[in-house]
């Protein structure tokens, strides 16, 4: 009895924590009020390249997400194999290109849930592993953006 | 050709017998629907997966057991003499050895993540229209998994020993340790939270190493059971009393001048032979089949002893 309650304690002392979870590397910390280091390869409608910063439905997404963090977004192109592996490297935060949960990458980078389900395609954005209070925060946001994309992306 | 006589457990054994296949039900269940709560939660966790496999695992003995239960008490036959009891002891082996081997198998993979560095990425659930962090989620199913196995554990531990059924022991013993693997979990899961990635794998091996010392606990067990090992308790593993009784009963026969005796296992059940002196040779048949009776009825356990006169006894070593 006594280690139930104990637990329920623990449990509602952590839920009641803003900071928690928390990242290993503290990407969330970093990019808060500072810099969202976001890799991103072409993939209309999701990602559109152009002569400035990309647009695209995701680019869209990020930046609205970045705007919430009070961060600036660094843009890097490149292709998509390249992005994963400097993701893998923690140089991006973040990597967008129309991913799907199909993508058979998986090893030493993870992707978020899925945001959007077009079809069979199950849309999803790659981030580094482990970084949880991240993640949950870009999965959290990406939730809320569900209802209006759906309509936006409605045919 | 003489089989052994058809065993049931004596009637106010039969109780606890019924009430252990009861409770073995629920645990089958309950178990069934652990492993499918965590599994749906289970996410990235290596500690939740190592749990995730030791309930899945911790099944064995309570289907063994079921299984056994089934069969051991069929009538020996012509192609079967000595009964159908071993088929408790073979239970015994195969949980045993899934135990063993798995634990082998986990504490290398959860070596493998610390070593390769490989974090953990536990993310959103969506559960009723609330959005949080699956860690929760995994916590509370990690309660489910083991708190209630506890309480089972405590219930099946006096039935086992009662029964001397050593698979029903292991289990009993299994379950009542089970807080410990959910607490690791769930200590390891928390440790993500802080962003000490590793927590999750240390956790990880941990319970690996409970679940490979289970295992070959057990597995030492089983082997020297089928090797027709002494008979010894369920509960501390100490060689029967029986055993003494039954030479000393023999021993204050008049008619017997000296005695030994071996038994064995065979499942619940003992058999074995003594081997017996005669001081003298008039009613002899008779009075052995008396004494067989006689050690019959000093316990259930003791299912089989064949009596047999012989000149003289080895010297002990």
């Amino acid at each position: 009895m006594k280690i139930k309650v104990l637990f329920l304690l623990g449990i509602w002392l952590f839920a009641g924590c803003e900071n928690y979870p928390k990242d290993p590397d503290k990407t969330l910390e970093k990019v808060r009020h500072g810099t969202l280091v976001v890799g991103y390869a072409e993939n209309p409608p999701w990602v559109i390249k152009t002569a400035t910063e990309p647009g695209g439905i995701e680019a869209q997404l990020i930046k609205e997400f970045a705007a919430g963090l009070g961060a600036r977004i660094q843009w890097q192109n490149d292709t998509e194999q390249d992005l994963f592996e400097r993701l893998e490297k923690k140089e991006l935060h973040l990597v967008i290109a129309g991913l799907t949960d199909k993508n058979a990458w998986k090893s030493k980078i993870s992707f978020t849930k899925p945001y959007l389900q077009k079809e069979k395609d199950k849309h999803v954005m790659a981030v580094q592993k482990g970084e949880n209070a991240f993640v949950l925060e870009l999965e959290k946001f990406l939730k809320n953006q569900e209802e209006k994309l759906k309509k936006t992306t409605a045919p | 050709m003489r089989p052994i006589e058809n065993f049931e457990y004596p009637p106010d054994l039969q109780k606890d017998f019924e009430k252990a296949k009861k409770l073995e039900w629920i645990t089958v269940f309950y178990l069934l629907s652990a492993i499918v709560v965590m599994y749906l939660t289970m996410g990235n966790s290596q500690a939740m997966k190592t749990a995730w496999f030791e309930d899945l695992l911790s099944l064995t003995p309570s289907v063994s057991f079921l299984i056994s239960a089934r069969i051991f008490s069929r009538k020996p036959n012509e192609e079967f003499p000595y009964g159908y009891h071993r088929v408790v002891s073979i239970a015994y082996l195969c949980s045993s050895l899934a135990l063993f081997a798995v634990g082998g198998f986990l504490l290398l993979d959860s070596g493998m993540t610390i070593v390769e560095q490989d974090r953990p990425t536990i993310g959103m659930i969506t559960l009723f229209g609330h959005s949080f962090w699956l860690g929760y989620l995994m916590i509370g199913a990690l309660i489910y998994g083991s708190v209630p196995a506890v309480f089972l554990g405590r219930m099946k531990l006096p039935l086992a020993e009662r029964l001397h059924e050593k698979n029903l022991y292991t289990d009993a013993e299994m379950n009542k340790a089970d807080w410990m693997t959910g607490l690791a979990a769930i200590v390891g899961i928390i440790g993500i939270g802080f962003g000490l990635w590793w927590a999750d794998s240390a956790a990880a091996a941990l319970i690996s190493l409970d679940i490979l010392h289970d295992g070959y606990k057990n597995l030492k067990q089983a082997v020297v059971d089928l090797m027709n090992q002494e008979p010894k308790t369920v509960n501390n593993q100490e060689t029967d009393p029986l055993i003494k009784l039954v030479r000393e009963h023999l021993s204050r026969k008049t008619w017997i001048r000296d005695v030994q005796v071996r038994l064995r296992e065979e499942g619940h059940i003992y058999m074995g032979e003594a081997f017996v002196v005669p001081a003298e040779d008039l009613n002899l048949t008779q009075h052995i089949e008396e004494a067989a009776q006689e050690i019959k009825n000093i316990n259930w356990r003791l299912h089989e002893v064949v009596i047999t006169p012989v000149k003289e006894l080895p010297e002990p070593d």
